[in-house]
């Protein structure tokens, strides 16, 4: 070899691996670098769990379940398909996989995630989450809702209560999708909203109508949903999803799978009522309500929580007093025969007071309870103010209206004689609530309008009778007691009436505004004539 | 005016000044350079030594922020990344400028390699060139493990484990480094004080004697050519051609910093081993290895490689009279350097 030759043996060694170095550890530190920053989890698949996942994947049976696993914590924790689809023999649900000699549980229970996640099952079992309810409660229902109607309806959101065979309760892959079963999906609200939504618990569009929902949705981008909030001293992100005021922990209290343990009304019930959901192992209603009111005050001041709480109570309430009408026009019309339960070799079908389906006050009373009363009850107490006004009170004094009306028509004289009357109070055949002011703020002139404040010298008399007995009844706690009293005996602060003369002129200027409104509506609607003659003369 | 302070400083600080200068332009500016340097590969001695400047800079600023101690530790790196202004970028220039600093060297190593550079009477500037890339490693073995994450934390548990195997002297060296018998806040602040003081100093130091060898032999020429080979003086030409290497570094340094700035991971728990540990890219090569044989023969073979390494230019010297033929460099050198790019690639597909 001569030198010449030798050095460009020399120069293309040195240059090859010059570049091969540069390249290749270029490339690694490159990677390391971006892992450096979203570590994505290692996966060890070995033994059985190999023997599925590679049979699973060449054969293409639910290779996506696999990739979501891959995503999971499990995966990176090393639990993998059979530490979760372990079966013995006798198990309701096991079988042999076709392709082999593996027997496999078909579907995990929550009695086999209990296995690891114990804590988080039983809370779970406690909660109402588990709950029968609607097996129990509820007339049968397949007289109208026929089995195969349910199956993909009422039976898929009520998965979450299975009764499995095993004798666990619950379907925790309902919020944790399977099989990623990721904290981020289950935190997510649409996770929520798979079932609380529609008419009868609108609560995802409560939340999306509500400030909660909409500073949700404009920073969504930067919330991270995959935190253990146990972990953190106080709430890890900055506006609430569900789960921050149900379930997670705000740093004062744990997190908690049972979504019942800061429930103080069951407001879903016909009637509204102070919680008693496993008093021995969560406590008495206020001690649940002092876990929701702590992570309220994560954000907000004592006072607006107090009174905007105390107002959905009075909410609540005042459903009562609604429903007591439905009640009792539906017995009345009952007992007189107008209207007839379903019934069958002397077995009912239906409930007067609960559901009925064939006749027009049945119908209303159904909507009044399970559909607008748990509007108007749910849009108070989670900020939806559409839900609790046009599709809550109004809708609910709109089907008192019409059963009342339908009764008259059908010849009940005291329902006629509502009908009849011109008088403005026959819309208010019930004792109210009531509470100076509200949450949001003073406003002088909103309550110098309503017909009952102007009306009826005695009414915040009636009012002030009918919270001190909700009070006495254990239904309010002393401090909102106070509360209220602070403002009724401060309600002209409060209502706005002490300021009334100071913003007149004020209130003047936007009722010339309207003036000038109602002449351009007046011009250019009411007194348009249209010289092109019409299709049909009365 | 400009006379009379030159006077006034020369009165202080009696130097002669003509015949210094003379001397140093003589030794740091005509300095011979060998035409193959023109050649940029043949040109990466520098970027090391640029790497290290703009590692004490930027290690300079971050200690300004970070704290040593296991509270505090990761939460000062993450303060530095997320809030202090330009802190992602300082720290992201530190991050990778040690890995540059360590591929650099790798590639000077290569080029003083397998051109044998390293040849009499260079050897000893080849052996301290080996403790160099020691130093580097340790440097930033130690940097790695300050961010004080689950990684971090686990690998400095795991690479100091390896010293425990040092027959003798391996568990009191163990305890020493780490301060008590496990990795701990101790650990912390003799790895914070190593990083930012000992190894730096010992560095410089060795970077200086390193470069005062080249200076006195004079840039080695290509073998072969030692007598034909022309030079040409190292300013303005090659002194320019270092500048543009410096220049050069920092944008990769800068463009890498910002399309991949270095995050921050789980802050260390000593109470969950993570299931999979896994060092720096540096130490895929041994680590992987250490997977396949025995955890003691592996620090065996690792150390004998090591010795035949620091002291091939006398093994070198020494086959050449045995077998003139073979170019035993060549061998050595190629099976050396795809040995570590395999099992560095091997360990990082094994992830």
């Amino acid at each position: 070899m001569t030198d010449k030759d030798s050095l460009k043996t020399q120069k293309l060694i040195v240059g090859v691996f010059s570049v091969l170095f540069v390249v290749i550890l270029m490339i690694i530190a490159g990677v390391e670098m971006k892992q450096s920053v979203s570590p994505s989890p290692i996966i060890e698949i070995s033994g059985l769990n190999k023997r599925c996942v590679d049979c699973h994947t060449s054969k293409g049976i639910a290779v996506k379940a696999i990739d979501h696993w891959k995503q999971s914590m499990h995966a990176e924790q090393n639990i993998s398909c059979i530490d979760c689809h372990t079966a013995e023999e006798t198990d309701f649900d096991a079988f042999f996989c076709p392709e082999s000699d593996i027997r496999v549980a078909k579907h995990p229970t929550p009695k086999d995630c209990a296995e690891c996640h114990e804590k988080e099952v039983v809370e779970f079992t406690e909660s109402k989450h588990a709950h029968q309810f609607w097996l129990i409660k509820n007339a049968d229902r397949s007289v109208f809702e026929f089995p195969i109607g349910t199956r993909h309806g009422c039976e898929q959101c009520h998965s979450v209560s299975t009764m499995w065979p095993d004798g666990s309760v619950g379907e925790c892959d309902a919020c944790h999708a399977k099989h990623s079963f990721s904290k981020a999906v289950a935190r997510q609200p649409e996770t929520c909203g798979e079932c609380h939504l529609g008419p009868d618990h609108p609560h995802i569009e409560i939340y999306l109508e509500s400030k909660h929902g909409n500073i949700f949705r404009a920073t969504e981008k930067d919330i991270d949903l995959n935190f253990k909030s146990d972990d953190h001293d106080q709430i890890p992100i900055d506006i609430p999803v569900c789960t921050t005021c149900h379930m997670d922990s705000d740093g004062q209290q744990p997190m908690t799978h049972n979504v019942s343990a800061r429930l103080a009304w069951e407001s879903q019930a016909p009637w509204s009522f102070r919680t008693v959901w496993e008093e021995e192992k969560l406590g008495d209603w206020k001690m649940k309500r002092g876990r929701m009111e702590s992570v309220c005050k994560s954000c907000h001041s004592p006072d607006f929580v107090g009174v905007y709480l105390l107002t959905a109570d009075l909410v609540n309430l005042q459903y009562n007093e609604m429903r007591r009408q439905f009640v009792y026009w539906t017995k009345k019309l009952t007992a007189s025969g107008i209207i007839s339960r379903l019934e069958l070799d002397g077995k009912y079908y239906s409930d007067p007071v609960l559901n009925g389906w064939d006749e027009v006050p049945e119908d209303m009373m159904y909507k009044a309870w399970h559909h607008e009363g748990r509007r108007f009850r749910h849009g108070a107490i989670m900020m939806g103010a559409d839900y609790t006004q046009w599709h809550g009170v109004w809708e609910l004094q709109e089907d008192l209206g019409k059963m009342i009306t339908w009764a008259a028509e059908k010849g009940d004289a005291e329902a006629k004689r509502w009908v009849d009357s011109n008088h403005p109070g026959k819309w208010i055949p019930f004792a109210l609530y009531d509470i100076p002011g509200n949450a949001w703020g003073i406003n002088s002139h909103i309550n110098t309008t309503p017909f009952v404040y102007n009306n009826y010298p005695d009414y915040w008399e009636r009012v002030y009778k009918n919270v001190e007995k909700a009070h006495k009844e254990g239904l309010l706690t002393d401090d909102q007691w106070e509360l209220w009293l602070g403002r009724y005996n401060n309600k002209d602060h409060y209502l706005g009436t002490k300021y009334t003369e100071q913003n007149d002129s004020l209130y003047k200027h936007y009722q010339d505004l309207d003036k000038k409104d109602t002449e351009a509506f007046k011009k250019q609607a009411v007194e348009l004539e249209l010289p092109g003659e019409s299709f049909w003369k009365y | 005016m400009k006379k009379n302070i030159k006077e006034w400083f020369l009165k202080r600080v009696p130097v002669d000044v003509e015949n210094t200068s003379k001397v140093m332009s003589e030794i740091m500016l005509k300095e011979p350079i060998p035409s193959h340097m023109k050649h940029w590969y043949y040109a990466l001695g520098a970027a090391p030594l640029i790497l290290f400047i703009i590692q004490v800079v930027t290690g300079i600023l971050l200690t300004f922020y970070y704290i040593p101690s296991t509270e505090m530790a990761f939460e000062s790196v993450r303060y530095i990344t997320e809030e202090v202004r330009m802190g992602f970028y300082i720290r992201g220039l530190h991050r990778w400028g040690s890995n540059l600093m360590v591929i650099t060297i790798f590639l000077h190593m290569l080029r003083v390699f397998f051109t044998r550079g390293y040849r009499k009477p260079r050897e000893l500037n080849w052996v301290l060139g080996v403790v160099i890339l020691f130093v580097t490693l340790t440097l930033c073995f130690t940097g790695y493990s300050m961010v004080y994450n689950q990684l971090s934390y686990w690998a400095a548990t795991v690479g100091t484990n390896m010293i425990k195997e040092i027959p003798l002297i391996g568990l009191p060296m163990l305890e020493l480094l780490r301060g008590g018998t496990e990795v701990t806040g101790n650990t912390l602040t003799r790895f914070f004080n190593l990083h930012i003081g000992f190894l730096p100093t010992i560095l410089l130091v060795l970077l200086a004697l390193h470069i005062i060898m080249v200076r006195v032999h004079g840039v080695s020429k290509l073998e072969g050519r030692e007598d034909d080979e022309k030079t040409y003086p190292f300013y303005p030409e090659h002194f320019y051609h270092t500048l543009i290497i410096g220049l050069f570094i920092l944008s990769v340094l800068s463009a890498l910093t910002v399309i991949l700035p270095p995050g921050l991971g789980e802050a260390a728990n000593p109470s969950v081993t993570p299931n999979h540990i896994k060092p720096e890219w540096y130490f895929y090569g041994i680590y992987s290895l250490l997977k396949f044989i025995p955890i003691k023969l592996g620090i065996y073979l690792i150390t004998i490689f090591v010795l035949i390494g620091t002291f091939f230019p006398f093994i070198d010297d020494y086959l050449r009279t045995k077998l003139p033929k073979v170019k035993v460099h060549y061998i050595f050198g190629i099976l050396s350097a795809v040995l570590f790019l395999f099992f560095t690639v091997f360990e990082m597909f094994s992830n």
